[in-house]
C-alpha cells in the first residue's frame, strides 16, 4: 500500500468552534492505482489532499505512508516523503513572478543540493535545464518558456503546474480539480493527459474531478466525499445515479467551506 | 551578464568606494580592545538605572513635556495643514472634472496657488525637524516652546501633503453629481470630499502624532527640551544610569502613544461604520456614563489635556506675549538675511556634503546587509514550525526555534526604537567624534527599522506558492530563495530605496552631536552666530532632499 489511512479526522478551530473537515476516513491506495475523487465543495478534498502530501496532519487516526506512519517522522522524513508525492493545486500555486523555466526547475528542488540550490538562482545545471524543457514540451509550453507564470492564461498555468510536477518525477501525482477553472475541451486534454502520464509511468494519481463523466471515463476507481466522510469507494463500473444522487443531493446546512481559502486566512492571523 | 547590468555593478562599486572613503569607515576601530573597553563600561554602567526620587521627578516633568510638547505641535501642525493640504490638492484647482469647464483666468490662479502650496508643503517636509528645531532654539532660546514650533512646521509640511494626496484620491464620482447640482467648489468640497476622506485624514493624522512624539524626544538634543535633553546631558555626565532610565521611560511613551492612537482608530472606524453593522462599542473608560454626558465629559476631558498642553510646552499667554517670541522671530528672519553665497563658504561645504551623502549610502548598506541577516530568524513563516504540519518535531527543536524568532524579533525592536542621535553618541564612546560613528549609529537604526519591514513583507506574501513548494520536498532555504524572495523582491528594493531617502534626511543631522557632514557645519555656525550661513545651508538640504527624491523616485521605478 502506498496510503493507507485509518479512521483519519481533521478539524480546523474557526472562532473557538471546532470545524470538522475530515470524519473518520478509511482508505486504501495501492501504488499504480487511479482513484478519481468526487464531491461537492466543501466536502473536504482539499484538506484530504493536503493529508496525503504532507502539508497537514491528522487531528485523529493515522496515515501511513508507504508503510510508515507520517506521525512519528521527522523534518527531513516528512520532506524526504513530500519529495515523493507532487500536488498540482486548484489555484495552481506558481510563484508568479518567477518564469515558466523557473517555476518548472522548481520541482527539483527536494533532490537538490545546497551548492545546486544557490547555484541554481543564476543557472541552473544543464541536465536540469533540459529536464524541465522537456518537461514543458510534454504539457505543450516550451514556447512560453520565458514568459512570467501571472502572464499565463488560467490554462497555461495549469499546464505549467503539471510540468513542475513532472519535473518533480513523483511516485504520486495529486490534483486537487486542477480542470476547475478550464473549458470543457481543454478539462479532457487536461484529464486524459495526467491519466496517461501516470499510466505511463506506473504512478499513482488521485485526482479530484468536478464532472462525473471524466471521472468514470479516464478513472478505474471512483472515491466519492460528503461531508468530510466516505460516501461510496467503487470500480468505475458501478458508479450509478443513485450513488451520486446521494453524493451531490442537498441537505438543509449547506456544506462548510472550511478547507482551502479559509484556512489559509486563519493560519495567517493565527501567527 | 548584459553590457547595463555590468554597467551598474561598477557604478555600485565605484559608489560603495567612494562612500567608504568620505564616511571615513574604519573597521579596525571597532577591533581594538580600548572599544571593547568603553562599550563594556557602558553596558556595566548603565545597570542599574537610576531610580532615586529626585531624578524621578526630573524624569516626569521631562516626559511630561515630551508629550506636552508632541500634542501641541500635531494640533499646530493640524491648524496649518489643513488650509495648505486643501490648496496643494490638485482635483480642486488645476485638473480633473471640477476645473474641466472653468474660465481661464480663474484657472491660472488657482494652478498658481496651488503650485505655491505644494511647494512650501515640499520645503517644510525637506528641512529635517532637528534643524527646524535648532533655528527656532536660536532664535527664542532654550525650553519646550522652539520644540513645539519646530514640530509645528515640520510635521505641517508632512500632514499638508497627506491630507492633499488623500483629497486628490477620493472617488470622482459623487463630486462630479454635486457639481452637476450647480454646487459651489467650496460646498462640493464640505459635502463630497470631506465625508470621504475623514477616516484616512483622522487616522494619518493620529500616525503623524506617534511620529511627534518620537520626534519631540530628540528635539531635546538641541535644546528643546523634554526627554531628549536630559538624555543628552546625563550622556555629558556620563550618568549612564540616568541614561537608561530615560531610555526607558522614552519607549514606555511609545508604548502608551501606540496604544492610545490604535484606541482612537478603532473608534473612528467603528464611528464611520454604517448603520447596519452596529457594535458594541469599544470599552471605554466612561462607560459608567451614557449618551451626552458622556461625550461632554469626553470633549472636556480633550479640551483640558489641549490647555494644559499648550502650558506645558510653553504656550502661555506671558511667553507669547511680553517675552515677544513674534519679534523675536521676526528679528532673527532679519539675522538669516542676506544670504550668504560667498565662493570661500560654499567651497568649504564640498566636504561635508560628500560627507552627508556618503554617511547616507554607508549607513543604508551596513542596516540593509544586518537587516537581511535578523531579518530570516524573525520571519515566522520560514522559522516557526507550523502546529499543524505533521511529523514529530522534537521539543528541543521547537523551543530553539521559539528562541531564535523572539531574540531576533527583539534586537530588531531595540535597535529601531533607540533614536539615530541616541545611538551617535555611543558611537561616538567606541570610535570618536567623525563620520563613522555616525554612518555606525545610522547603520544600526537602519538595521532595525528593514529588519522588522523585510520580515513583515516576507510573511506578508501570498502563501500558496510557498505551500506548494514544501509540499513538494523543498527546505527552508530553498522555499526562501525560490517562493518568498522572488514574490518579496519589488516590495524590498523599494522599501530599501525608500529608506535610503529617509537616511539622507537624516544624516544631514547626525552632525549636531558629533556624528560628520552637514549637520557639523549647521551646529558650528549656530554656535558663532553666522545664521546668513544657516540660511545657505538650508537651502542646501533643500536641494539635496529635491535630489535624491528625484533618485529615488527613478531607482524605484527601475527595481519595480
Amino acid at each position: 500500500m502506498i496510503y493507507s489511512l485509518n479512521s483519519v479526522s481533521k478539524f480546523f478551530v474557526q472562532r473557538r468552534e471546532k470545524v470538522q473537515a475530515l470524519d473518520g476516513v478509511t482508505l486504501q491506495v495501492r501504488p499504480g492505482e487511479q482513484i478519481a475523487l468526487l464531491g461537492q465543495s466543501g466536502a473536504g478534498k482539499s484538506t484530504l489532499f493536503r493529508l496525503l502530501n504532507g502539508t497537514l496532519r491528522p487531528t485523529a487516526g493515522a496515515l501511513f505512508f508507504d508503510g510508515r506512519d507520517t506521525a512519528s517522522l521527522t523534518g527531513s522524513g516528512i520532506r524526504a516523503m513530500r519529495r515523493r508525492v507532487g500536488t498540482i493545486y486548484q489555484q495552481h500555486n506558481l510563484v508568479p513572478s518567477l518564469t515558466a523555466l523557473e517555476n518548472t526547475l522548481c520541482g527539483a528542488l527536494g533532490r537538490m543540493s545546497l551548492l545546486s540550490t544557490l547555484r541554481g538562482i543564476f543557472r541552473p545545471t544543464k541536465a536540469d535545464s533540459e529536464l524541465a524543457l522537456h518537461a514543458l514540451e510534454l504539457v505543450g509550453l516550451a514556447d512560453k518558456r520565458a514568459a512570467r507564470a501571472d502572464e499565463l492564461s488560467g490554462g497555461q498555468q495549469q499546464r505549467l503546474a503539471a510540468a513542475r510536477v513532472l519535473m518533480q518525477s513523483p511516485d504520486v501525482i495529486l490534483a486537487d480539480e486542477p480542470t476547475a477553472s478550464l473549458d470543457p475541451e481543454l478539462a479532457e486534454t487536461m484529464t486524459s493527459l495526467l491519466a496517461g502520464l501516470a499510466r505511463d509511468g506506473r504512478k499513482t494519481l488521485v485526482m479530484a474531478v468536478h464532472k462525473v463523466d471524466l471521472a468514470t471515463r479516464y478513472f478505474p476507481r471512483v472515491v466519492g466525499l460528503r461531508a468530510g466522510g466516505l460516501s461510496f469507494d467503487v470500480p468505475q463500473s458501478e458508479v450509478q445515479g443513485d450513488l451520486l444522487n446521494r453524493l451531490y443531493a442537498r441537505d438543509g446546512k449547506s456544506p462548510g467551506d472550511h478547507d482551502g481559502d479559509n484556512f489559509q486566512y486563519k493560519f495567517r492571523c493565527a501567527r | 551578464m548584459t553590457p547595463r547590468g555590468i554597467l551598474s555593478l561598477l557604478a555600485a562599486i565605484a559608489l560603495l568606494g567612494f562612500s567608504w572613503r568620505f564616511a571615513d569607515v574604519r573597521p579596525e576601530l571597532l577591533l581594538r580592545p580600548a572599544t571593547a573597553t568603553a562599550i563594556w563600561n557602558l553596558v556595566r554602567q548603565l545597570f542599574p538605572p537610576d531610580l532615586s526620587p529626585e531624578f524621578l521627578r526630573i524624569v516626569l516633568r521631562a516626559a511630561a513635556q515630551t508629550m506636552a510638547t508632541a500634542v501641541a505641535g500635531t494640533l499646530l501642525s493640524l491648524i496649518v495643514a489643513l488650509p495648505l493640504g486643501v490648496l496643494a490638492t490638485g482635483t480642486l484647482w488645476n485638473r480633473g472634472v471640477l476645473v474641466a469647464a472653468d474660465d481661464r483666468f480663474a484657472y491660472r490662479i488657482g494652478w498658481m496657488a496651488s503650485r505655491l502650496a505644494r511647494t512650501i508643503l515640499g520645503f517644510l517636509r525637506a528641512v529635517p525637524d532637528l534643524v527646524w528645531a535648532l533655528l527656532f532654539v536660536a532664535a527664542v532660546g532654550l525650553g519646550s516652546l522652539p520644540g513645539t514650533l519646530a514640530l509645528a512646521v515640520a510635521y505641517s509640511g508632512v500632514l499638508g501633503r497627506v491630507y492633499a494626496d488623500v483629497f486628490e484620491h477620493v472617488d470622482p464620482q459623487p463630486l462630479e453629481a454635486l457639481q452637476s447640482t450647480g454646487a459651489t467648489r467650496m460646498q462640493i468640497f464640505l459635502r463630497g470630499v470631506w465625508p470621504q476622506a475623514l477616516p484616512h485624514l483622522t487616522a494619518y493624522t493620529l500616525y503623524s502624532f506617534e511620529c511627534c512624539v518620537r520626534a519631540a524626544a530628540v528635539l531635546g538634543f538641541v535644546g528643546a527640551g523634554g526627554i531628549g535633553y536630559e538624555i543628552s546631558v546625563s550622556m555629558r555626565l556620563f550618568e549612564y544610569g540616568q541614561v537608561l532610565t530615560l531610555l526607558l521611560v522614552f519607549i514606555v511613551l511609545l508604548i502608551l502613544t501606540d496604544v492610545a492612537s490604535r484606541y482612537l482608530r478603532a473608534r473612528s472606524v467603528s464611528r464611520a461604520m454604517s448603520a447596519s453593522e452596529i457594535r458594541p462599542e469599544p470599552k471605554s473608560p466612561l462607560r459608567i456614563l451614557t449618551g451626552k454626558s458622556r461625550r461632554l465629559v469626553a470633549w472636556m476631558a480633550a479640551f483640558s489635556l489641549m490647555v494644559a498642553s499648550f502650558a506645558l510646552a510653553g504656550f502661555t499667554p506671558e511667553a507669547l506675549i511680553q517675552a515677544g517670541v513674534a519679534s523675536r522671530l521676526t528679528d532673527f528672519v532679519r539675522r538669516m538675511l542676506p544670504i550668504d553665497v560667498s565662493w570661500a563658504f560654499i567651497g568649504s561645504l564640498g566636504i561635508p556634503l560628500l560627507q552627508t551623502i556618503a554617511i547616507s549610502l554607508m549607513g543604508t548598506v551596513i542596516g540593509m546587509a544586518f537587516a537581511v541577516i535578523l531579518a530570516v530568524p524573525a520571519t515566522s513563516t520560514l522559522i516557526l514550525v507550523r502546529g499543524d504540519s505533521p511529523g514529530g518535531h522534537r521539543i528541543v527543536d521547537r523551543v530553539l526555534r521559539w528562541l531564535l524568532f523572539w531574540i531576533a524579533r527583539l534586537v530588531l525592536n531595540i535597535l529601531r526604537s533607540i533614536p539615530e542621535l541616541v545611538w551617535v553618541l555611543i558611537c561616538i564612546l567606541a570610535v570618536g567624534i567623525g563620520p563613522f560613528a555616525g554612518t555606525i549609529a545610522l547603520g544600526l537604526h537602519t538595521t532595525g527599522v528593514l529588519g522588522k519591514l523585510y520580515a513583515e513583507t516576507m510573511e506578508e506574501v501570498p502563501i500558496r506558492p510557498v505551500e506548494a513548494l514544501r509540499s513538494l520536498g523543498a527546505n527552508p532555504l530553498q522555499v526562501l530563495l525560490w517562493a518568498i524572495w522572488p514574490q518579496a523582491r519589488p516590495l524590498l528594493s523599494s522599501y530599501t530605496v525608500l529608506r535610503w531617502e529617509t537616511n539622507l534626511r537624516a544624516s544631514t543631522i547626525l552632525g549636531l552631536v558629533g556624528g560628520g557632514g552637514l549637520g557639523q557645519v549647521i551646529y558650528n555656525n549656530v554656535q558663532l552666530g553666522f545664521y546668513s550661513r544657516l540660511t545657505t545651508l538650508i537651502l542646501l538640504i533643500y536641494a539635496l532632499v529635491l535630489a535624491s527624491d528625484w533618485m529615488g523616485e527613478r531607482l524605484r521605478l527601475s527595481v519595480a
